[in-house]
């Protein structure tokens, strides 16, 4: 080496070598580096990637459903029925399931706020909170703290009990227990008839259900015992009950039902009395706008059919008179002690105030007598009608702003809370200690699943705080804190508590709330529906989804259709499609509905199930104030609705007839209604039943339902088809050939995908791993499914699904269409109305019938996601193999290999397959569907999808291989039913089963052979592993 | 090519077989060297091809800047509508490929054919092959959701030793399409030699001269050159024409391979490649005619070859025709409820409009050739290779969109409608397309000035002021009213 070279050999290779290495480095990362900093000291039972399951209680509505959550790394990311609760037993509703984005809501308040001298809410410490709190209470005291009004949600358990003590403690009244949604009229006419506000149904008992406008299965009573009791009752198949809705409107509720008969608002009364023999059939046909032969039928099948169940849940102004004729009707038919059973199924009916105590405190307001205000976990100004009517003067939030000082704990700004001047939010119910009794002699409890999210406090430690510091009070408050109290409660104590945990329940009894109280000026009532002048019945009704407005900030139930109408991010105007035809109105053009009391204009949703001389409007959207997801959403219907009280003192919501016109706009409708028909296509097939001497048999209903066979003659075919049945030459037999059959499953994609290799690798059932032996595999029943899509919300939990429909993740696809010209296109649903929404699953809903707009129709709710095929048309398709079939029967999609070639949706005759149209899962990007802190409910288990990719229904692949991994560090096998998806666990009509059809340990694999089973499309050779089995139409009394 | 000057008589068995009936004879073209001077005096650049220039590259950056904008915010900007996963970009990939076929047909398989019509019209083809199969290839890449992954649909070894699924069609594509644009250009380089040598020959600028010299591969004219060229050319006749059937055919896999009714078809294959001659000769039309005007080259492009090129398209109008009708009573005898409920919303659904398009311009205007008249009209042509164009468009939007969004599943039928993004890409592709070609007419010549000689008699060592001799060496009489010496 000569001398001149100053660098060596073994140094330039060192340079060289660290350079290229920091290069490398540098080079290839593309975020920036996060440290992963392990515990230390390991927080108890926080094992990290390792789940933990907390027993609490459901607040979302009164019911009081028992929930677990699954925390993981001290968040919670998924809400699930509790199965040894007495209320739900495993079972979740969509708005339960929603719970997690009330808790991780962006929009909830940081902390505590007031409003300041120019009218802002500003920020301040706790302790400045409860200075002034206890200053202004101090104040109050002396303006008389007998007139101070505190509203909170109707909740039964120890915190209300609480909250009338403390009152008490200041010499204030007892809280008005406010609940939008309860219906004041039935739980009155029930304490009437039976002593208690809600008594036990027994649907399985009934032969024949008859439903005066009562939802049970969306809101009339606790939805989801409804519907596990009634699913349970139409799975007896031949023996099910016939269900008979009797309403102007076919609710969530009605389609489930077997006969509709379309009466006319306010006629129900005259129905019941004539079935009771108080009135004639004629008379109520009159009145009813029903052919007095289908009331006849229906009084001629009362009478036969025994025990029978007469429901009644009507909003109108005789409300409880039909309640109470209903309860009479169950006696006289002698269905009391058999349907319907004395004892109380629910203690949450009890207790709500009613709107002539609710309309007293708002007068009283008005007038300016009322010294302070307290709101908590209700929004009065947005679920009442805006003025308050007869008797008072000026709008409800005029009558508000009149107090001196407002004071709320909601933890969102909403209407109310933005005229509030001291915001101290409180917990998350899923932050919080509680203890509710919710049937007769069970204890519910409630703890917190994780730490509190924001610096939010629970209402009762600030309320125990700012008792402490007034010396006259402290006496009176001797725990430490809220959850000292709840614990000193508990009976049996500590270690009782201790031992209760874990399951959420215990026996125990709570005081009952006090009984109601008197208030000096009722609310002034509601007229006749009839009397009331215009050419449409308006029906106004709660939203099967948001329920009174307090869902509307929870992007999942947004973006989840509407079980009936199909329609999110919107309000729409139901319209009967003659009486559309003949007015000119299509779909989506604007309709201007006006009654007495104001009017709203919403876009047309062309509906069969509802009179044609009647409109329907939910309530729920139409906030002004209720964080970015509620926002600007649709109309408020509570604007058709006079301050007005039902006959229970209830708010009544059909009240009156009203005028529509159309205005001239339109705007596309974001629905995720494809056609309504299913073509006779068969994908949501059914049977009726037709009851004999000899028990029920069934023939095929419309719509591609095919002969049930007798009995399954092994290896012989089902020779002629069924009469009637059109074959074509050419179609493909539709028959379902019993079990699942995989030709994929033990075919060709092993190892390198060379059919003639003999090594199949993990497709070799004889593959150690023992995969291939596995067939996963899904029973959906349509007998049980009632569509009300709770699996859908359950689905977008478990699986990161992005909620797509907000007003800024639409792109504008015209240039220079949106408003602001900035390229967006700001219409609520926007993606929905472009068809991009991502359910994973969704509830087709089909109708049967009906075509020429008067005729009988039927309801099929078929849940569709990806079938699973054994054959499946997307994986051969696919450039990259990014879907492909795994040896246990899964079609997978391998996200990060996808390039979005999207053919494999193409070729999916399902059309189960979701692309990622933008980047929904980058947090810099306006589109991003989880702004913080809604990402902290991301499932750790689950990727969050790209832009550019395709995804879709994984069989929740991830608890697949959780249950076999858990197994294998427990050295045992998989157990049968050992776990299930997340759609089948929340399922509360139990309609979906999980499992290993391969294996006969299982119960989907008995499922799967059953008589009433079918695979959709089966002429197509997908070898489907999902199920359906057909739905049962009861037209005849069994 | 044609050296010889012995005349030889029509039954001559020594007569060359590849020379120009009497109905493509140039009869406007007197000598070698007015070929030479006539054809290389359009490479000279003219204030409208600069116009042309700067719009076709004004609409491909607009397009490319569209594209740019849907890689970033997604592909939702442009207008898919689930369940309508594909759109604009596979209609147009499947567009392009098409007006490439023509393109090999003319130069192949009519060689083959020893169709002497082609022999003016070819290098246009030819070159609008490359050009179209070059745009249509970078379709895919913008169709899919991540584009910057699309080298994954290649079989490159990788340390993952993940492969592409051979059994998609999709991969097929990659195969054809890049087989296809490897054989047409080395095609159209090769024919390129001898007039490249020409250009060569005359070029005065050292560097040009100097490219030309490379790129002629060093071309002396010799015998044994063009011996071993003609052999060439014909092995690479022969290797393309398989090509023009089995492209188009592994195209419409892409649809008959899927499920979907309206797709799943064994006609497929044949009914594509048939609808690619088509469109592409009907964008011959649309590139030939201009030139020949803007050119003034009537005289190499007369009105015969337009003639017999009018008459392939109304053969090809007829099987596309013929193939369309044949959907529909397929669907019909098939009894296949999905085939038969998508057949009627083709022509009377949602999409009706697009059907009744297609069928005007594909199978209805074509039937205008029928009248010679009208096939010796070349404004009538040119309008109508427009209308083909469109119609073929829509053939594939109408074989797309309906098909998808009239699918298995009621539930999810839908809509479609394209968005700003898909037709400023679709714009941006004719401009591309139009780019290249502008830019090859000045570079190279537009018509094949070697293969041209071969059908223009050679001056003979005996004037002979009377008589001139004809493509076959024989003597005639010179007649101005040759037909299609005029318009």
């Amino acid at each position: 080496m000569s001398e001149q070279s100053r660098v060596k050999r073994r140094d330039f290779l060192k340079v060289l070598g660290a350079a290229g290495a920091t290069t490398a480095a540098v080079g290839c990362s593309q975020e920036h580096v996060e440290k992963l900093v392990p515990y230390l000291a390991s927080p108890d039972e926080t094992v990290p990637g390792v789940s933990n399951y907390y027993a609490s209680t459901c607040r979302e509505c009164s019911a009081g459903c028992g929930i677990i959550s699954e925390t993981r790394d001290g968040r919670s990311i998924k809400l699930e029925g509790n199965p040894d609760h007495p209320v739900n037993h495993g079972a979740l509703c969509a708005r339960g399931q929603a719970g997690l984005q009330g808790l991780y809501n962006p929009d909830r308040f940081r902390g505590p706020m007031l409003r300041d001298a120019s009218g802002k809410l500003a920020p301040l410490a706790w302790d400045k909170a409860i200075q002034t709190l206890q200053q202004r209470l101090g104040e109050a005291k002396s303006k008389g703290a007998a007139n101070a009004v505190f509203i909170n949600q109707h909740e039964n358990g120890l915190f209300a009990e609480f909250l009338d003590q403390w009152l008490g403690a200041y010499g204030m009244p007892a809280a008005i227990r406010y609940d939008a949604e309860a219906l004041h009229a039935v739980e009155a006419a029930n304490k009437q008839s039976f002593g208690v506000a809600w008594p036990t149904y027994d649907f399985s008992a009934a032969k024949l259900i008859v439903s005066f406008g009562a939802d049970f299965l969306e809101g009339w009573g606790a939805s989801v015992p409804n519907q596990l009791a009634f699913a349970d009752a139409r799975a007896k198949l031949g023996t099910a009950p016939k269900f008979v809705y009797v309403g102007a409107r076919r609710s969530l509720t009605g389609l489930n039902a077997d006969e509709w008969i379309s009466a006319k608002p306010g006629s129900e009364l005259a129905i019941l009395d004539a079935i009771s023999g108080s009135g004639t059939v004629q008379q109520a046909a009159d009145a009813s706008g029903v052919t007095a032969a289908t009331l006849q039928k229906l009084v001629d099948e009362l009478k036969a059919a025994k025990p029978s169940l007469v429901l009644a849940g009507a909003t109108t102004a005789n409300a409880k008179e039909v309640a109470l004729a209903a309860n009479a009707l169950n006696q006289s038919l002698g269905n009391v002690g058999t349907t319907v059973k004395n004892a109380a199924s629910s203690l949450s009916m009890e207790g709500a105030d009613n709107l002539d105590t609710v309309r007293d405190a708002f007068t009283r307001m008005a007038a300016g007598s009322v010294p302070i205000v307290f709101v908590r976990g209700a929004n009065p100004v947005h679920s009442l009608p805006t003025a308050l009517g007869a008797g008072a003067t000026g709008t409800v939030a005029d009558a508000f702003k009149k107090v001196a000082f407002k004071v709320s704990f909601s933890s969102y700004p909403d209407e109310t809370t933005d005229l509030c001047d001291l915001i101290l939010p409180s917990h998350h119910a899923l932050e919080s200690w509680g203890l509710v009794e919710v049937v007769p002699g069970t204890l519910s409890l409630q703890q917190p699943v994780m730490e509190p999210v924001f610096a939010t406090r629970d209402t009762a430690d600030v309320l125990l705080a700012a008792a402490k510091r007034d010396p006259a009070a402290a006496s009176k408050f001797t725990t430490a804190d809220w959850r000292s109290y709840v614990f000193s409660r508990f009976p049996g104590g500590q270690s009782a508590i201790t031992a209760a945990l874990p399951k959420g329940i215990a026996n125990g009894t709570l005081p009952r709330a006090a009984a109601t109280r008197t208030v000096a000026s009722a609310a002034p009532k509601a007229t006749d529906i009839a009397a009331t002048q215009g050419d449409f019945y308006v029906v106004v009704h709660p939203h099967a989804v948001l329920g009174d407005g307090r869902g509307a900030n929870k992007p999942w139930l947004q973006e989840l259709p509407d079980p009936v109408a199909k329609i999110c991010w919107q309000s729409w105007v139901e319209i009967h499609p003659l009486t559309a035809r003949r007015m000119g109105i299509q779909a989506g053009d604007h309709i201007t509905v006006t009654t007495s009391a104001g009017s709203i204009e919403a876009p047309a949703y062309i509906y069969l199930g509802i009179r044609q001389d009647t409109v329907a409007v939910a309530l729920g959207q139409g906030h002004t104030s209720y964080g970015r997801y509620a926002s600007n959403i649709g109309v408020n219907a509570t604007k058709l609705l006079a301050f007005a009280a039902d006959s229970g003192s209830g708010l009544a919501l059909t009240t009156s007839k009203g005028r529509i016109a159309t205005s001239g706009a339109r705007s596309d409708l974001p629905s995720t209604e494809g056609s309504a028909r299913q073509h006779g296509r068969g994908v949501g097939q059914a049977l009726i039943a037709v009851p004999g001497a000899n028990g029920t048999t069934f023939r095929a209903a419309p719509g591609h339902g095919r002969e049930m066979p007798q009995e399954h003659p092994a290896g012989e075919a089902a020779g002629a088809e069924a009469e009637g049945e059109e074959h074509l030459p050419g179609d493909a037999d539709h028959r379902f050939l019993p079990g699942l059959r995989s030709p994929v499953a033990n075919d060709a994609q092993g190892e390198l995908g060379d059919p003639t290799s003999k090594d199949k690798g993990m497709y070799d059932p004889n593959h150690w791993s023992g995969m291939a032996k596995r067939r996963w595999a899904m029973t959906i029943d349509l007998s049980r499914c009632t569509g009300c899509s709770a699996c859908v919300t359950a689905c977008y939990a478990e699986n990161n699904i992005p909620t797509v429909g907000a007003r800024w993740q639409g792109r504008s696809l015209r240039p220079f269409h949106s408003s602001d010209g900035s390229g967006w296109d700001t219409r609520p649903g926007a993606n929905i109305i472009k068809g991009r929404e991502m359910s994973w699953l969704r509830i087709e809903r089909y109708f049967e019938g009906g075509e020429d707009g008067v005729g009988e129709f039927d309801t099929r709710f078929v849940p569709m996601m990806c079938q699973h095929c054994g054959n499946a048309p997307c994986e051969p398709v696919c450039p990259v193999y990014a879907t492909y079939h795994s040896p246990d029967g899964l079609n997978v999609q391998v996200y990060n290999r996808c390039v979005g070639t999207r053919y494999c949706s193409n070729g999916c005759p399902y059309k189960v397959r979701y692309f990622n149209w933008h980047g929904y899962g980058e947090e810099a990007r306006r589109q991003y569907a989880f702004p913080e802190p809604l990402h902290l409910q991301l499932n750790p288990d689950v990727t969050v999808r790209g832009k550019g990719v395709m995804e879709k229904c994984s069989f929740c692949v991830q608890r697949i291989r959780e249950s076999e991994h858990r197994a294998s560090l427990e050295h045992r096998t998989l157990q049968p039913n050992e776990f299930t998806t997340a759609c089948a666990q929340a399922c509360p009509s139990r309609a979906i089963t999980f499992g290993d059809a391969a294996d006969d340990a299982w119960a989907v694999a008995t499922l799967a052979r059953d008589e009433r089973a079918y695979h959709v499309f089966e002429e197509l050779n997908t070898y489907t592993a999902v199920v359906y089995l057909k739905k049962v139409i009861h037209p005849a009394v069994s | 090519m044609a050296t010889i000057a012995r005349p030889v008589t029509a039954d001559d068995p020594h007569r060359r077989p590849n020379v120009a009936s009497a109905n493509v004879q140039l009869p406007g073209v007197r000598d070698y060297e007015q070929v030479d001077n006539d054809i290389i005096r359009t490479l000279a650049p003219s204030g409208g091809w600069f116009a042309a220039l700067g719009l076709a590259v004004a609409m491909f950056l607009w397009g490319a800047g569209a594209w740019v904008y849907q890689i970033y915010w997604g592909l939702g900007n442009a207008g898919y509508n689930p369940p309508v996963m594909w759109g604009v970009y596979i209609i147009t990939f499947v567009f392009w490929v098409g007006i490439g076929h023509a393109g090999t047909l003319i130069s192949a398989i009519l060689y083959l054919f020893r169709a002497g019509f082609r022999t003016t019209i070819y290098r246009c083809a030819e070159a609008m092959t490359v050009f179209a199969v070059m745009t249509a290839g970078l379709f895919p890449i913008i169709h899919i959701g991540r584009p910057w992954k699309f080298f994954w649909l290649i079989p490159y070894p990788n340390w993952r030793l993940i492969w592409p699924n051979f059994k998609s069609p999709l991969v097929w594509d990659v195969f054809a399409i890049s087989t296809y644009l490897t054989v047409s250009s080395t095609f159209l380089y090769v024919g390129l030699i001898p007039d490249i040598a020409v250009l060569r020959d005359r070029e005065t600028n050292p560097v040009r001269k100097r490219i030309l010299a490379v790129l002629s591969l060093g071309w002396r004219n010799s015998e044994k050159e063009w011996r071993h060229f003609m052999r060439m050319y014909l092995f690479l006749a022969a290797f393309s024409t398989p090509l023009v059937l089995s492209v188009h055919s592994v195209v419409s896999f892409d649809f008959a391979m899927a499920l979907t009714p309206g797709w799943h078809a064994t006609l497929f294959p044949p009914y594509f490649v048939a609808g690619a001659i088509y469109s592409g000769i009907g964008m011959v039309f649309t590139i030939i005619i201009p030139i020949r005007k803007f050119f003034k080259l009537q005289h190499f492009v007369t009105i015969n070859h337009l003639d017999a090129a009018a008459k392939l398209a109304l053969f090809t109008a007829m099987v596309v025709g013929t193939a369309y009708l044949i959907e529909f009573w397929v669907a019909w005898y098939s009894g296949n409820t999905f085939e038969q409920n998508y057949f009627y919303n083709r022509v009377f659904g949602q999409w009706w409009w697009a059907a009744w398009i297609l069928l005007t311009c594909n199978m209805v205007f074509p039937l205008s050739l029928w009248s010679q008249k009208l096939r010796r009209n070349p404004t009538w042509l040119f309008i109508l290779s427009i209308f083909i164009n469109l119609g073929m468009w829509y053939e594939r939007f109408v074989i797309i969109v309906p098909s998808l969004s009239h699918e298995f599943e009621p539930w999810q039928w839908g809509a479609y409608m394209p968005s700003w993004v898909d037709v400023s890409i679709l714009v941006g592709s004719f401009g591309w397309f139009f780019m290249w070609f502008l830019l090859f007419i000045k570079q190279l010549p537009v018509i094949a000035i070697a293969e041209v000689k071969e059908i223009v008699p050679p001056r003979l060592r005996t004037h002979a002021p009377v008589t001139e001799i004809d493509v076959s060496g024989m003597h005639v009489d010179y007649s101005p009213e040759t037909p299609g010496e005029h318009e």
